[in-house]
């Protein structure tokens, strides 16, 4: 199982410091639910887009399209129906399907998502795990609960691994000569076998993994140190003042009053 | 035998976190049904079940919260992230604070089956209704609705299966008594 | 002489679990002397507690593996099992036999950075020693890799970077030399020899190498350590160790199967970042027969699971099929047919007791009486010297890999493979499982890239040579 979403590429957005990328992340997925113009909203999507494109390559930048296409559909078939006031703008037949109002929640709605769920992705895409972590550090995170991310990262691959043994293990097991005679049923009586050979697995690392950490000097009363630093180019102040001001010309440009 | 001062268990906590935090990422991953609004069910909630069974309220929480941000964000959701994490998370919670009520610290899985069950439909209840407040703030409540139903199955499968395979667990491998912490 | 560690009545045992379960004696009296920048070696079979012994040599044990431990070790004057593990943090470090269980982190870099962060290291200097320890283990190229994403022999020298990075006086290793291949083995054995610290070496394998290379040779044996001259106690090592009985005979059954792949192609893409290619393995020709015992050998990586999960249905081959007495079987019916013993026995263990996992097996077969059931599970417990009320997970490794044997000897498939049986078994007992499973007409595939066990095993031989298959002298 591959646990990197870091797409290696050059530009800005991997200029730009991880922390205060953050920033600019959390302030611009709060400015969309602001009043802002449809405008403003489709620009920041096709803004996003367009970095994406650019870090990336076509095909990966449709990739966050296509993970809510169909929620985007959902949307389009039911905000019409259920907004019925105002002036209908379309009929099909003599059916009154749609109202201007209802036009522009449904726009509004899109928009709003596509672009949380586009800012979102290009933080990932363009950030390495670790520097996402020593972000967190830099906001507050306790080394512990950063130890604790960093871990899991390193289990993932090694539980997905076990796991998918498991599984065949368990099939090698339980095959039966003649075809098809493992219906559904029994296939989910399984999962119960798999599920706990997996969880035993997992849990008799524990005491390992504990043991290790202690012995590499975790508990110490030594100040740690650290190997890895984030280094802002130009300096972090003038990243913060950068993000604050992406975020600001996007409101004051397109907030409606 | 020499027992250790509780204080100086920092690393079982963040061992225990980590790896269960670890597994609910497999198990949001590799059973996964597409769906229309979250992106797809999965079989996160009989960890995040099991774990708050076994280990209480703070691992559970941190398992089930972490680990299915962190599937969200490998998984291509990261705009689900921080929702994930707060919903699974205050379900592991409720379960564990239910179904361990009354229990002595540090003794795993003695919990009542009809605690359990209790916790477990409260949990059920928070991680659908926490899925259906998020999915109506950002894309309208009426599409929300759509996924309540496919909520609701994920976090019944993830109930009974924890709740059978929480005493599996304990049967084959018995030390798990001695991570609680 | 002065004294680095000095071990004295030294017993411990792992914390029982379950009703009436007593508690697993596994060291009963250890003493033992280490001169200061002496080189030990200590021989001990496998399951003969080397592994506790060196955790509890590092604080490591009992704190989170329960057990009652007694007597005393001194470390320089100071007594290890009243001290906390990270206070040994400079003093002595420990490599693991299973390097899995003692990696920490997302990065090589990181991987070596750990301890050293723990230890205080300032950032530049941090910097420095982690590029000159990689260096040294040939892993500079592979900083910013996943250690998941390395092979076995990898892991190892990365964690003897880790080590040698600590640079602490006292090292303790668990069977250090397992999974290197030949050219880290000399440096490492060069290593060892030319440090200035004391190095504790556990190892299950005698290895030519080790002749004359250290100054003091110890056997671990029934939970006690022995010291004498390196004849003595190799000679004591390999009757403990050696092969104690020949092969069952063939029984010959009257329905003999053969399996056979006809120009397999076998592709799948490599995990490895460092390569693109995927990796590819032809096998022009491959035949097991029904009682016969066939060796697959290769180094690390070559393609030998990879084979083996095609023959069991597990994989699908890219072109070419693999046949049963001539006839194409598909996917389903080769899982069915050919039984695949992992290297790790506890992928398959789930039940709270051996008597329900071999039971288990037992259970799709339909018209058998629970008696004839019960009588089945309790002569093969017999068998392969098992308690039926004993809990599976917490037996000792040998124990595990006899029940992974029995379950597929219920299972009566026509053929079995089993990867790397040798590794964590005494030959005996590996000799045992094999004729055991060979008893009822099973052909048997062996993966192993030990030549003696080989040689001494197998009919008939497979070579996998660069991407291809070859059948090969036996022991070649």
């Amino acid at each position: 199982m591959t646990t990197s979403t870091y797409i290696a590429g050059r530009g800005f957005l991997y200029w730009f410091d991880a922390r205060a990328k953050l920033l600019t992340v959390v302030l611009l997925c709060v400015l969309v639910f602001l009043p802002m113009r449809q405008l403003g909203l489709w620009v920041l999507v096709g803004v996003a887009f367009l970095c994406a494109w650019r870090a990336t390559d076509f095909k990966q930048a449709l990739q966050p399209l296509r993970t809510i296409l169909f929620v985007l559909i959902i949307m389009v078939l039911f905000t019409p129906l259920t907004y019925r006031d105002g002036e209908f703008i379309l009929f099909i037949g003599q059916f009154p399907f749609i109202t201007r109002e209802a036009l522009v929640q449904v726009n509004t709605l899109i928009a709003r998502f596509l672009g949380i769920t586009y800012v979102c992705s290009l933080y990932v895409w363009t950030t390495p795990m670790a520097d996402i972590n020593l972000a967190f550090r830099w906001y507050g995170l306790s080394y512990q609960a950063a130890l604790v991310l960093t871990l899991a990262f390193r289990f993932i691959p090694f539980i997905a691994d076990a796991f998918r043994m498991i599984q065949d293990s368990h099939a090698l097991r339980n095959a039966v000569r003649i075809e098809g005679e493992t219906g559904k049923r029994q296939r989910l009586l399984d999962v119960v076998p798999t599920v706990t050979a997996a969880l035993v697995f997992a849990l008799k690392s524990i005491p390992y993994l504990a043991m290790t950490l202690e012995h590499r000097g975790l508990g110490s009363s030594v100040k740690r140190t650290s190997y890895r630093k984030l280094h802002a180019k130009g300096g972090i102040f003038t990243h913060v003042l950068l993000s604050v001001m992406i975020a600001a010309v996007f409101f004051l440009v397109f907030i409606t009053i | 035998m020499k027992e250790i001062n509780p204080a100086k268990k920092t690393a079982l906590q963040i061992a225990l976190m980590a790896v269960l935090t670890a597994v609910v990422v497999v198990f949001t991953l590799m059973f996964r049904v597409p769906t229309p609004i979250k992106g797809y069910i999965s079989l996160c909630d009989v960890i995040i079940t099991f774990s708050a069974f076994l280990f209480g309220p703070w691992i559970a929480a941190i398992a089930g919260g972490l680990g299915t941000g962190i599937a969200d964000v490998i998984g291509g959701f990261p705009q689900w992230a921080p929702f994930s994490f707060l919903i699974h998370g205050a379900q592991g919670i409720i379960i564990a604070l239910i179904a361990r009520a009354g229990l002595k610290k540090g003794v795993p899985g003695d919990a009542k089956l009809f605690k359990m069950i209790l916790g477990g439909v409260l949990g059920m209840l928070v991680m659908t209704g926490g899925y259906y407040l998020v999915g109506g703030f950002l894309h309208g409540f009426k599409p929300a609705l759509v996924e309540i139903p496919l909520n609701l199955l994920q976090s019944g499968v993830g109930v009974v299966l924890g709740i059978i395979v929480s005493r599996t667990v304990l049967k084959a491998y018995p030390p798990v008594r001695s991570l609680a912490l | 002489m002065k004294h680095m560690l000095e071990i004295s009545t030294l017993s411990f045992a792992y914390q029982g679990y379950g009703e009436g379960v007593s508690n697993h004696p596994v060291l009963r009296d250890v003493t033992l002397s280490v001169a200061e920048g002496a080189k030990v070696l200590v021989l001990g079979v496998p399951d003969s507690g080397k592994s506790t012994l060196a955790r509890i040599l590092c604080a490591l044990v009992p704190r989170y593996l329960a057990g009652e431990v007694a007597g005393s070790i001194l470390l320089k004057g100071t007594e290890v099992l009243q001290m906390n593990p990270w206070d040994l943090l400079g003093r002595c470090t420990l490599v693991a036999q299973n390097p899995q269980e003692q990696l920490l982190m997302t990065t090589c870099g990181d991987e070596v950075a750990f301890p050293l962060e723990s230890l205080g290291f300032a950032h530049e200097k941090l910097i420095l020693e982690v590029d000159a320890a990689l260096q040294k283990w040939g892993l500079l190229p592979l900083k910013e890799v996943n250690p998941q994403e390395l092979s076995g022999g990898e892991r190892k020298r990365l964690l003897l970077a880790v080590t040698e990075a600590i640079d602490a006086p006292l090292w303790i290793m668990d069977e250090p030399f397992d999974d290197l291949d030949e050219q880290w083995r000399d440096i490492l054995l060069k290593k060892i020899q030319n440090r200035n610290g004391t190095v504790v070496v556990f190892a299950s394998r005698y290895l030519d190498e080790f002749r004359g290379t250290f100054d003091q040779y110890c056997l671990l044996t029934e939970g006690n350590i022995i010291t004498d001259t390196e004849e003595i106690i190799v000679e004591q090592f390999e009757q403990a160790s050696e092969i104690q009985f020949p092969l069952a005979p063939k029984t010959l059954k009257t329905i003999s199967h053969r399996l056979s792949c006809n120009q397999l192609t076998i592709v799948h893409p490599r995990r490895s970042v460092i390569s693109n290619e995927p990796f590819t393995l032809h096998v022009p020709e491959f035949t097991v027969e029904a009682g016969e015992i066939v060796a697959l050998v290769g180094p690390n990586g070559s393609g030998k699971s990879t084979l083996s999960r095609v023959l069991c249905g597990l994989d699908l081959a890219l072109e070419g099929s693999v046949s049963l007495d001539g006839s194409t079987l598909s996917a389903k019916a080769l899982q069915a047919t050919v039984g695949y013993l992992f290297q790790n026995p506890d992928y398959g263990i789930f039940l709270p007791t051996v008597r329900d996992e071999l039971g288990w097996s037992l259970r799709r077969i339909p018209r058998l009486s629970s008696k004839r059931k019960k009588e089945i599970v309790q002569s093969c417990a017999d068998l392969f010297h098992l308690q039926l009320a004993d809990n599976p997970t917490m037996m000792g490794y040998g124990a595990r890999k006899q029940l992974q044997a029995a379950v597929y000897y219920i299972l009566d498939r026509p053929f079995v493979i089993i990867d790397e049986l040798d590794s964590g078994v005494t030959y005996a007992a590996a000799f045992e499982i094999v004729s055991l499973l060979r008893s009822r007409g099973a052909g048997i595939v062996i993966i192993t890239h030990d030549r003696t066990f080989a040689r001494n095993l197998a009919e008939r031989q497979y070579k996998i040579v660069e991407g291809n298959v070859e059948e090969t002298e036996v022991g070649a």
